[in-house]
Order: C-alpha cells, then sequence, then structure tokens
C-alpha cells in the first residue's frame, strides 16, 4: 500500500553549502552545514520561516547536529573536531559554555544525545566510544573497539543501549548499565554510515555501502528484517514516531518511507541525483496531528513534505 | 657586533640589470663588514651575518587584484648566522647546510635580505614538469623546443626574456598532478586526439616547482594577449587534500612563496576533477574500482587546510573546493585517479565528457 506525500513548504539555499544534518524538536527544525552558521527553522508555521540563525557557531562547518527529547538541548560537532552545547530558553537558542568547555577535551566525529538530553555519546574515527556526562563534564564510558572509523552512534531513547556503525561493516552495541556487548550484530560487511533505535528501543535499523536497510531485536541481536529498494548507499535514517515507518536517505538523491509491518517502501522522493545527508521525521500539528519530514544534503535546500490527508 | 647589510629598495619587478647590481653590492658590503670584524683583535670581532626571514606565522589573503595568495602583514625576523667552529672546515662540518632544506630557507632568506628575486642568485634548480602538445619555443632565431611530436619528456623550460612562445594550435591545456597519469595520457597520444581538439599535457610531478608555475602563468599570459578567447585550462587531481592543495598551488600559489605568487598565478584554472562523489558513482558501475579511506595524516591535512588557508575559507574564492573537502571528511574516502582507467571509456573518455560539460 503506497503513501502519498505532498511538498509543504521549502527552504531553497537555506545554507551556502552542503547541508549535513538535520535535528528537530517539537518547534524547531536545526540544520547544520559545510557553512560557519546553524539555521533553525519553525516547523509549526506553514511557511517554515527562518527563526535564529547562529552565525559563527562553527567556522570550518558543521557536519553533526542533534536534540534531546524536550528541545531544550542540542550539541553540534563541527570539522575542527569542535563541539558546541546549546539551549533553547522561550524559543531561542544559545550556547550552553559551561557544557561546551566540559568537552573540550572529547575528540569525537558522529554524536547522539540521550533523550533527557543529559548525556552524550559519541564515536571517534579511531572508533572509540564515549559518553559524557554533560552536566559535570565527566566521561563516564570509554569502549574501545577495533580501529575502525566510527561514522554514526544512536542512543537508544529508554537510555539503556548505545549503537555505532563503522568503517569495517562493524555494529557495536553497548549496554549503558554495564559497559558490556549483550551480542554481537553480523550483517553488514561494508561501511555502515547509519544507526537508528526505534521509539520504543526494540528495533535497531543500521544502513550503509550495502544500500539495504537492517533491522535488529535489540533484546537478542537477532536480524529480524531487511529493507530493499535502495540503490545507492544509505546515508541517513529516521523512526517515525510511532515506530510504524522509518525513513531513509541514499547517496543518489533519494528518500524513501517504509513500512515497518510489511517491510515495503511505501514512498519514494527525488528531487535531484544529489546525495541527501539528512532526513528525519517531525510532527506537524496544525489542524491535528500528522506525520511530516524534512530533507536536506548537498543541494543546499531544506524540503518538507507531510503525509496526504485521506 | 652583528653585520646586518640593509636591504637597498629593489623590488621584484625591478629589471635583472638592477638585481643583479643589488646582489654585487650585498656581496660587497657583507664581505667587507666580515673582513673588518676579522681583522679585529679575537676578543672584539664578531663575524657574523644576519638574514631577514619573513614569518611563517603572518595572515594570508587572496589579493582580488591578481588573484594571488599574498601575506597580509608579515612580520620580519633576523637570523644571525655567526662563525661556528675554528675554521672554515670545521664550519662547514658543524653546518647549518646538512639537508636541501636548509640550503633552500637560507637562499630564500638572502634573497630576501638584499630584495631581488631568488633567479638573481642564479641559484634556482632545474624544473622538473614536463609538457607535450602544440607548444613551440623560439629563442632569438632557433626554435629551442618544439613538443608537438610526443617524445614524452620534454621538460619544461626555464623562460628567458624575448623567448617567444607559440600555442597557436592549442585548444585546452590539462594540467595534471602525476607523471604516471601524464605519461598515459602522451603515450596514447591524447594531445592530439582528444574531442576538445589538440592540447596541451603538462605535469608538475605533484607540487609543482616554481618554473613550472612560471611557465604555465606566462604561456596564459601569452594566450589571453592574442586575438581571441585563450583555451581553457583545467587541473586533474586526485580527490584527496593533496590533490586539492597542488590545484590551489597552481591557482593562487604557495604560503612558501607568498611574495612571488603574483608572478606565477592561474587565475582561470578549472576543477575538473577527481571529485569523490564521481569516483563513487563509477565504484558502483565497476567492481575493479575501489576508493581508499582516509587516513590520520589526510584527516588532519584536510582540518588544517580549512583552518589555515583563505582559500578554503567560508567567505573565500572557492566554495567548491571547501565543499570537496568537508565531503572526503564526511565519506572517510579518497579517489585516485588511476581509478579512471578501469572505467568504461577509460581515463580519455572521461576527460573528453568533462571538458565538454565545463566549457
Amino acid at each position: 500500500m503506497s503513501k502519498q506525500y505532498i511538498l509543504l513548504g521549502s527552504a531553497i539555499n537555506a545554507h551556502s553549502a552542503d547541508i549535513f544534518s538535520l535535528a528537530v524538536t517539537n518547534k524547531h527544525l536545526l540544520s547544520a552545514s559545510g557553512s560557519p552558521a546553524l539555521k533553525v527553522h519553525a516547523i509549526q508555521d506553514t511557511e517554515f520561516p527562518l527563526v535564529q540563525s547562529i552565525d559563527g557557531a562553527h567556522p570550518l562547518g558543521c557536519h553533526h547536529v542533534v536534540t534531546d527529547g524536550s528541545g531544550t538541548r542540542a550539541v553540534s560537532a563541527g570539522f575542527a573536531g569542535d563541539l558546541k552545547v546549546w539551549s533553547c530558553v522561550d524559543g531561542h537558542w544559545s550556547a550552553d559554555k559551561a557544557a561546551t568547555a566540559n568537552l573540550a577535551s572529547a575528540r569525537v566525529w558522529a554524536i547522539a544525545l540521550s533523550y533527557d538530553g543529559m548525556y552524550l555519546a559519541g564515536v571517534s574515527s579511531n572508533g572509540n566510544i564515549g559518553v559524557w556526562d554533560l552536566d559535570s563534564g565527566e566521561q563516564i564510558r570509554n569502549h574501545e573497539t577495533k580501529n575502525s572509523f566510527g561514522t554514526c552512534i544512536d542512543l537508544s531513547p529508554d537510555g539503556r543501549l548505545i549503537a555505532s556503525g563503522h568503517e569495517n561493516g562493524s555494529v557495536y552495541v553497548f549496554s549503558t548499565e554495564s559497559g558490556r556487548m549483550p551480542y554481537s550484530v553480523t550483517g553488514l560487511v561494508k561501511p555502515v554510515r547509519a544507526v537508528a533505535f526505534s521509539p520504543g528501543s526494540r528495533i535497531l535499523a543500521a544502513a550503509g555501502n550495502s544500500k539495504v536497510i537492517l533491522l535488529y531485536d535489540t533484546a537478542s541481536g537477532e536480524q529480524i528484517g531487511t529493507l530493499s529498494g535502495h540503490e545507492a548507499w544509505v546515508v541517513s535514517l529516521s523512526w517515525s514516531f510511532t515506530g510504524e515507518y522509518l525513513l531513509s536517505s541514499s547517496f543518489d538523491g533519494k528518500v524513501k518511507v517504509w513500512n515497518i509491518e510489511t517491510k515495503a517502501c511505501v514512498s519514494t522522493q527525488a528531487q535531484n541525483d544529489q546525495v541527501v545527508w539528512s532526513t528525519k521525521w517531525f510532527v506537524k500539528s496544525v489542524n491535528g496531528k500528522s506525520d511530516a519530514f524534512a530533507m536536506a544534503g548537498a543541494d543546499k535546500n531544506i524540503l518538507f513534505y507531510r503525509e496526504a490527508s485521506g | 657586533m652583528a653585520l646586518l647589510a640593509r636591504p637597498s629598495l629593489v623590488t621584484v619587478s625591478d629589471p635583472v640589470t638592477v638585481q643583479a647590481a643589488s646582489v654585487r653590492a650585498y656581496i660587497d658590503n657583507t664581505l667587507t663588514g666580515l673582513l673588518h670584524e676579522l681583522s679585529l683583535p679575537p676578543s672584539e670581532g664578531h663575524p657574523s651575518i644576519t638574514l631577514r626571514r619573513r614569518s611563517n606565522t603572518a595572515t594570508y589573503a587572496i589579493n582580488h587584484r591578481n588573484g594571488a595568495l599574498e601575506a597580509l602583514h608579515s612580520e620580519i625576523l633576523d637570523r644571525t648566522y655567526s662563525w661556528p667552529g675554528k675554521s672554515a672546515y670545521e664550519a662547514w662540518r658543524f653546518s647549518y647546510f646538512k639537508s636541501q632544506n636548509v640550503v633552500d630557507t637560507v637562499v630564500d632568506d638572502l634573497a630576501y635580505t638584499i630584495g631581488v628575486e631568488r633567479a638573481a642568485l642564479n641559484v634556482e634548480a632545474a624544473g622538473k614538469g614536463l609538457i607535450t602538445g602544440p607548444f613551440t619555443l623560439r629563442r632569438g632565431s632557433q626554435v629551442v623546443m618544439d613538443a608537438r611530436f610526443s617524445s614524452q619528456d620534454n621538460l619544461i623550460p626555464r623562460l628567458q626574456e624575448d623567448d617567444e612562445i607559440d600555442i597557436a594550435g592549442t585548444r585546452w591545456i590539462l594540467i595534471i598532478e602525476k607523471e604516471a597519469v601524464f605519461h598515459r595520457l602522451a603515450r596514447d597520444n591524447y594531445h592530439m586526439t582528444a574531442l576538445a581538439g589538440q592540447g596541451l599535457l603538462i605535469t608538475g610531478k605533484g607540487y609543482p616547482d616554481l618554473c613550472t608555475r612560471a611557465f604555465i602563468h606566462h604561456i596564459i599570459c601569452t594566450a589571453s594577449s592574442g586575438n581571441g578567447r585563450p583555451p581553457p585550462i583545467y587541473a586533474l587531481v586526485d580527490g584527496d587534500p593533496d590533490g586539492i592543495s597542488i590545484m590551489s598551488m597552481y591557482k593562487y600559489g604557495s604560503m612558501a612563496h607568498s611574495h612571488e605568487n603574483s608572478r606565477f598565478v592561474v587565475p582561470n584554472l578549472q576543477y575538473l576533477g577527481l571529485r569523490v562523489s564521481d569516483a563513487i558513482k563509477d565504484s558502483e558501475l565497476s567492481e575493479n574500482i575501489s576508493l581508499l579511506a582516509l587516513t590520520p595524516r589526510d584527516r588532519h591535512k584536510i582540518v588544517s587546510m580549512l583552518q589555515n588557508s583563505p582559500i578554503w575559507a567560508a567567505d573565500g574564492p572557492e566554495p567548491e573546493w571547501r565543499a570537496e573537502l568537508q565531503r572526503l571528511l564526511m565519506l572517510n574516502l579518497k579517489a585516485e585517479i588511476e581509478i579512471l582507467y578501469e572505467r568504461e571509456g577509460g581515463l580519455k573518455g572521461w576527460i573528453d565528457q568533462k571538458m565538454f560539460r565545463q566549457v
């Protein structure tokens, strides 16, 4: 059963360089790019207006931005290895200088923020995984892996697991409580570029150069499904808030919506053949609630889609 | 007493004769000073030579009038060379001159102290660049070089005043990072058989020397001063930090020679490739094409390029180069030109397509 998504709005040339990462709160879409500024668009307004530009956030550009569950905290990672913590008060984002200073020594590439905004997990170019308490600045976990570049990381919404994806095809899952690996995850041989836990923390999705998206049961580590259909590297994954749908974007500019129940692709969007570095679900709550998503990448535009009501 | 020969007010644009005169004056003054110190009793005489050096912590910017990378306010440092050891033999053995790098630096400092170009000191190294294609060089009444018929190993000549260059048959100029790629194209006669017509193949074998850069700058000037449109000029470099850095050295010059860059710039240089996104598409089509992961050195180099040079700055002149460097970091991949050999249509077919897309 296919679904219809309609283009709701767009921010054309939202950045002056490739947009590498998107993060959402209930009010805002934060975007990070090769240019120094982070941009904030209001997602509940019909025109998706730009409401804030955090100029000079990362002089060398920014490759990851993540938000917590309540939408009050964000962390961004720049190409110089610089991490910055942001807090949102009355709809305005500003630097949390104390928490930023605490992260000065954390050399990580991909990052994830816990649902409560208290912990930052990161994976570095040598494959090491660390967890930091943002308020004390203390590093509370350090897991060494096999020295393969860490491309992506996620924390489960229930806070119990960390998953990281690596260039050598490995996906590592650690328990945050014990610091141990409860099982090993197999199946992807080529570089992994995206990992994402479902909202209920019961499924882990992972994908990358193999083009397929693999689904794992987080209780056992067993592979429980394969989503095939992308014809290029998968670089970004996002779960809908109910966990019914998974969103993926690929190197050839395609964005796909997958039904998790049937494992079928129910919709494909493409504007051009340029890589879509990031795609993210959000809830559009104007005139009732509906699932919506944003996509952005090398064409420098942010596009907003919503499910056609019917 | 350290002796500091005052640099005379000679600029690099002065004719060779003026520069030669300041070199002679500098040598005379320096020797006179040294002899004076040596004639004093050993406890009083301190023979030494002080050279001036440009600070390497200067801030750099692109000069928009000439397209060159230039130092903004380069701080001048003095470095004093005193007499080491008890005899000339010991002095040389101690020596500052253990490696070529040291000699290069001293020669640079010496030229800067006197206020002349390196060339005026007659110590420039032989060029290492190669050229093939429809190009002749006439010196006086003689044709000293004819690169039309590929012997493949035409060393790029050091140009002299009044040399006449003829590139009338040239439809394009391709600057190639790697010598092996240059040889492959020259052997295949690409300079005579390209879809875009006849053209010049040039390689500086990695980072180009001053001679190669001066030569390219000169043929661009020659072509622009003639009638009609000058031929387009392209760079074919590896999709890695060194490739992009080498391309920038041709176009804007180097930080090490920022005082001379305006004489070597190639402002119209176009980025033909290899971009990593192109390489990824090819690697998906052929099992034989594989990309390499960045090394820690590569990642470090990209970050320092983004950090230190105005060329790749956010508001700099090359947003596409900056974007390419960032994409390399994102993907943690690099691509060598050689992968295009394995492609359908090969390297030649790929260049044919790219040149037409860029025109």
